[in-house]
């Protein structure tokens, strides 16, 4: 059999950057996907994309599928033929579109009864022919959030679309796609390349597009960008602060990226640095430099699409963007300053944060008492808390704040400190937010964490309450990344805070502020409810997280109901390092023995053992060691030295596996019986102590 | 590689507006002027927010004077005015190489694409006050948004088939731009027999009256009052099958809520609910007038 690359490029107007990756990907996976079903064999598969096209390459893929079998099942056999045993018009008709004759169909008899069947093989198709719906089939499924229409078509796509590539080894692949007739012109750049390039072959695409100014390998241009920031900034004697985000952004805006370094005015140094990096990077996507020793410079990298006959104008142009932005930050960071943070604490009445959970006066007021006992249970400053506070959303009625929303908390700590505030107070307020995607910082202060951990809950909690928690794709208010928030830091910096005592008490001063705003008040088994959602993002966490620890495990642990999250991870470390032991195996069964025994039997074993029935010498020593243990494992356990208390554990192994193989539970003595039973119930209980190990897989 | 002449760019503000006017006269536009009401944006314009629904086709060009009383600054900030220019451009259906043309447009200012870096950055659109929405992209020239640029999908709730491009240009940025000035008040607006005339010769003074008008002394109270009552003839001219007018008092009452936002007299939750009011007249007046347009057979499709 022969085979071919393939190729098909659809070019289109200027795709949106932040879903580029992610539509060129899905592109390749559905067309692999594709050639996969129709049983056409191929080579690897790269996804190419710029800002004006979306493209698969696929190698050798095979020019004809395998033969195909064909089975069908054809009306039933009672109304295939007449009294006169003679086909019906039913059955004619099913063997001429199976392509065979009545007497060549076979016959089925199953639950639904007897049924003609057509059973053949049918010559494979041809590539050419199966290509067209496998790439509109995977056009049709990509993750588009909006698909839009153009001028008087009714074609829908993400952006209007100008071009299509479709090549099966250098013949085009004749097909109609997004309303357009495929062939083998493509485009180079807009404005480099203004004539349509002829594509040979799918193997020359990388090279015919680089012919005209075009990098289509994502790749390759992300790394292009990067040398030359850093080139660039270097040559400014600076280095490029490269966001990896931004990179990918100015990646995704590029056919043809040109780095070129440009300057400000020095003065705007005086501003905070995180308001420079906000208006160079977020708002221009720039790329600031740093100096050796880590300080802003008075430079930035812009990335242009085109080599320009006049770099200067270009390097002009952008400065001349930066200052107006400049200056207004300037001015805003002058004027933010002449009132205090405290000051703008009337204005939080008047700005919503949730219709029916109030202002943000409201939440402030929520979080001040939740942040002060959070701090301390902890055994941090709890007025250090409290005031931060106070303070924390009055950043977000400032000017600054107002324009660079992405600086809510830095601006506050400025402002805070500009007051007069103290700095663990200023601190605080920086770190409300974090951490604010996964793998970033956690609070370094114990201000900083108490109002972190109240901020989250109070919105967590709070929407809970006005039933609006998180379906599906769903979650508007950034529910699971609070949750998680929270845990991570109760976890990570090592403050055993009961989570349930928490939510309760964050749940009380929602449930007074709907009660003074005439809202609906929440059911009564929300704390339940928010704990247990909060347990499934701690356990999606541990799964995705790399900890090696399986669903099973995490199941064993939460069987305990820890009382704090970081209690819950000291036990699923202990449980993960106890399951490396040799004896663990052994034990998770006994402990599935045990747990099936006593559901079995049916009644609560007793609490206590009692010597004078232990009957067999093998019980009696495992009802020994388990006393002799009990003690041991319940300092330990107290001491939350759970993997210790494991290891411990672990020496039962030979007094458990003696009883299991000498030792009948079920006697008929009634009370040897229910001694026995209790006996296993104490053993149980050992183990209980730290996980539940019957939930792990034997 | 041939050299090709580049146009000079125009030298002062009018004639910025009189290259645009040409240059899509050219391409078939009707050139309108502006419409006599205070407006936000050039898309409130009859011309397009109308002309956007139904099936006829339409392409028009104009220049709108568009108030945003909140972005005044007294005269006193280089770039920001509550009073100022947009210069649109729109056409149904969209052609399918709107993008060039609009690129052309700019070769006529003598922007060179080659030596200038011309970048297409994806910024949706939508209008809640008028219940439409698009995607398309800001322009950037040199990393500076000059141009706005919408494939509209819907306006006042209705699927806008065929669609309709638009193109909005920041008058004065560009201008800015092209004269290389560094405060809006120092464009030269035009420099005739009579003498040089600058931007803020024009309408300094107006910033300063008009900012003071919207910021410490627009009246509340009447506001409130005038932004109900035209909500209630808008509704009785709907009732009578009256479009155009109805729509007229649509704008006003827009406007006459973004008073009352530069005011501070609507707090956030209000804030919503005036938006979605304002919303429903302009879905009213959407369906009144494509009605009106099929009830006379939607005229301009009869054009050969």
């Amino acid at each position: 059999m022969t085979q071919h690359d393939f190729l098909v490029e659809i070019g289109c107007e200027e795709l949106p950057p932040k879903s580029l990756v992610a539509l060129a990907e899905a592109f390749r996976d559905a067309v692999v996907t594709g050639l996969d079903g129709a049983g056409l064999s191929h080579d690897d598969a790269l996804a190419y994309c710029t800002p004006r096209r979306l493209a698969v390459l696929v190698g050798k893929v095979i020019d004809r599928q395998p033969e195909q079998r064909v089975e069908r099942r054809g009306p039933p056999v009672s109304a295939a033929f007449d009294a006169a045993g003679k086909p019906t018009r039913a059955a004619t008709a099913f063997a001429e579109s199976c392509g065979v004759k009545v007497d060549e169909l076979t016959r089925i008899n199953d639950a639904r009864g007897e049924f003609l069947f057509c059973r053949t093989t049918r010559a494979g198709e041809q590539a050419s022919k199966l290509l067209p719906g496998i790439v509109q089939k995977a056009l049709d499924a990509l993750p588009i959030a909006r698909r839009m229409r153009w001028g008087a078509g009714t074609v829908q796509f993400v952006r209007p679309v100008h071009w299509v590539v479709m090549l099966h080894g250098d013949q085009v692949v004749p097909a109609e796609i997004l309303g357009l007739q495929a062939g083998r012109m493509t485009r180079g750049h807009r404005f480099h390349a203004r004539k349509p390039i002829a594509l040979r072959s799918p193997g020359g695409y990388l090279a015919a597009l680089s012919k005209g100014h075009v990098l289509a390998d994502f790749e390759a241009r992300r790394d292009r960008i990067r040398a030359g920031a850093l080139a660039a900034a270097e040559a400014e004697g600076g280095v490029a602060v490269i966001d990896p985000a931004v990179l990918d952004e100015v990646t995704s805006l590029t056919e043809w990226p040109v780095p070129l370094a440009g300057h400000f005015d020095p003065r705007f140094l005086d501003l905070p640095p995180e308001v420079l990096v906000a208006t160079l990077q977020d708002h221009q996507r720039y790329f600031p430099v740093r100096s050796k020793n880590g300080k802003l410079l008075p430079r930035f990298i812009a990335v242009a699409n085109i080599e320009s006959k006049g770099p200067p104008q270009v390097r002009a142009g952008n400065e001349r963007v930066v200052r107006p932005r400049l200056v207004d930050a300037a001015f805003f960071y002058a004027a933010d300053r002449k009132s205090t943070l405290a000051s703008r604490r009337e204005a939080l009445a008047s700005v919503t944060f949730q219709a029916q959970l109030g202002s943000l006066a409201d939440k402030s007021a929520r979080i001040t008492a939740l942040a002060a006992q959070i701090a301390r249970v902890a055994g941090q400053d709890p007025e250090a808390a409290q005031r931060a506070a106070e303070l924390a959303k009055c950043d977000l009625v400032t000017a600054m704040v107002g324009e660079f929303p992405e600086l809510q908390g830095i601006m506050g700590r400025y402002y805070a400190l500009n007051d007069g505030e103290p700095e663990g107070v200023a601190d605080a307020i920086a770190e409300q937010y974090l951490p604010r995607f996964a793998g970033d910082a956690l609070p370094a202060t114990g201000a900083g964490l108490a109002l972190a951990v109240a901020d989250k809950l109070d919105t967590l909690v709070g929407i809970f309450a006005i039933g609006q928690k998180p379906t599906g794709t769903k979650d508007p208010y950034g529910l699971r990344r609070s949750a998680l928030g929270v845990l991570r830091i109760l976890i990570e910096t090592g403050i055993g805070l009961d989570l349930r005592e928490l939510i309760r008490s964050a749940l009380d001063s929602v449930r007074a502020d709907l009660a003074r705003l005439e809202g609906k008040q929440p059911p009564e088994d929300l704390v339940a409810e928010i704990y247990d959602y909060m347990m499934e993002r701690l356990r999606t966490w541990y799964l995705e997280g790399g900890h090696s620890i399986t669903t099973e495990m995490f199941d064993a642990v939460l069987d305990t109901r820890p009382v704090s999250p970081l209690d819950f991870d000291d036990r699923l470390r202990a449980l993960a390092s106890f399951l490396r032991l040799p004896d663990a195996a052994s034990l998770i069964a006994a402990n599935k023995r045990i747990a099936n025994i006593l559901r079995k039997a049916g009644e609560q074993p007793s609490p206590r053992v009692d010597p004078g029935l232990l009957a067999d010498s093998n019980e009696r020593q495992l009802a020994t060691e388990v006393e002799t243990l009990r003690q041991d494992v319940e300092r330990l356990v107290t001491a939350r030295q759970y993997a210790a208390a494991l290891t411990r554990l672990a020496s039962l192994r030979p007094a458990v596996d003696a009883f299991f193989d000498h030792v009948l539970v079920m006697a008929e003595d009634v009370r040897v019986r229910a001694n026995r039973l209790a006996l296993l119930g104490a053993l149980q209980r050992l183990f209980l102590h730290i996980a539940n190990l019957s939930r792990l897989p034997g | 590689m041939s050299t090709k002449i580049m146009k000079m760019p125009p030298r002062t503000f009018q004639d910025l507006i009189l290259a645009l006017q040409r240059y899509w006269a050219e391409q078939g536009c009707v050139l309108l002027q502006p419409y006599d009401m205070e407006v936000g944006a050039g898309t409130f314009h009859t011309a397009t927010f109308l002309r956007a629904i139904g099936p006829e086709p339409w392409n028009a060009a104009y220049v709108q004077p568009s108030r945003r009383p909140t972005d005044g600054r007294y005269g006193d900030n280089p770039f920001r005015l509550q009073h100022y220019y947009q210069f649109q451009v729109v056409m149904k259906p969209s052609p399918i190489d709107f993008i060039d043309r609009y690129l052309g447009s700019l070769t006529a200012l003598g922007i060179d694409p080659l030596t200038h870096d011309i970048r297409l950055v994806e910024d949706n659109w939508e209008s809640p006050t008028l219940g439409a929405w698009g995607l398309g992209w800001e322009i950037w020239l040199n990393g500076m948004e000059v141009t706005q640029f919408t494939y509209f999908q819907q306006a006042g709730g209705l699927d806008c088939r065929p669609v309709m491009g638009e193109i909005t240009y920041g008058l004065e940025r560009l201008a800015m731009y092209l004269q290389g000035v560094e405060s809006v008040y120092d464009l030269l607006w035009t420099a005739g027999p009579a003498g040089r005339v600058t931007y803020g010769d024009v309408y300094h003074q107006n910033e300063v009256e008009q900012s003071t008008f919207n910021f410490e002394q627009a009246d509340a109270p009447s506001l409130f009052a005038e932004f109900d009552q035209r909500e209630m003839n808008c509704r009785a001219l709907l009732d009578v099958s009256l479009p155009l007018p109805a729509y007229e008092q649509t704008l006003k009452a827009s406007h006459v809520f973004n008073l009352l936002d530069a005011r501070k007299a609507i707090s956030v939750t209000e804030r919503q609910r005036y938006i979605l009011r304002v919303r429903a007249l302009a879905r009213g007046v959407a369906s009144a007038y494509y009605a009106s347009r099929e009830a006379q057979g939607f005229p301009m499709l009869r054009q050969p």
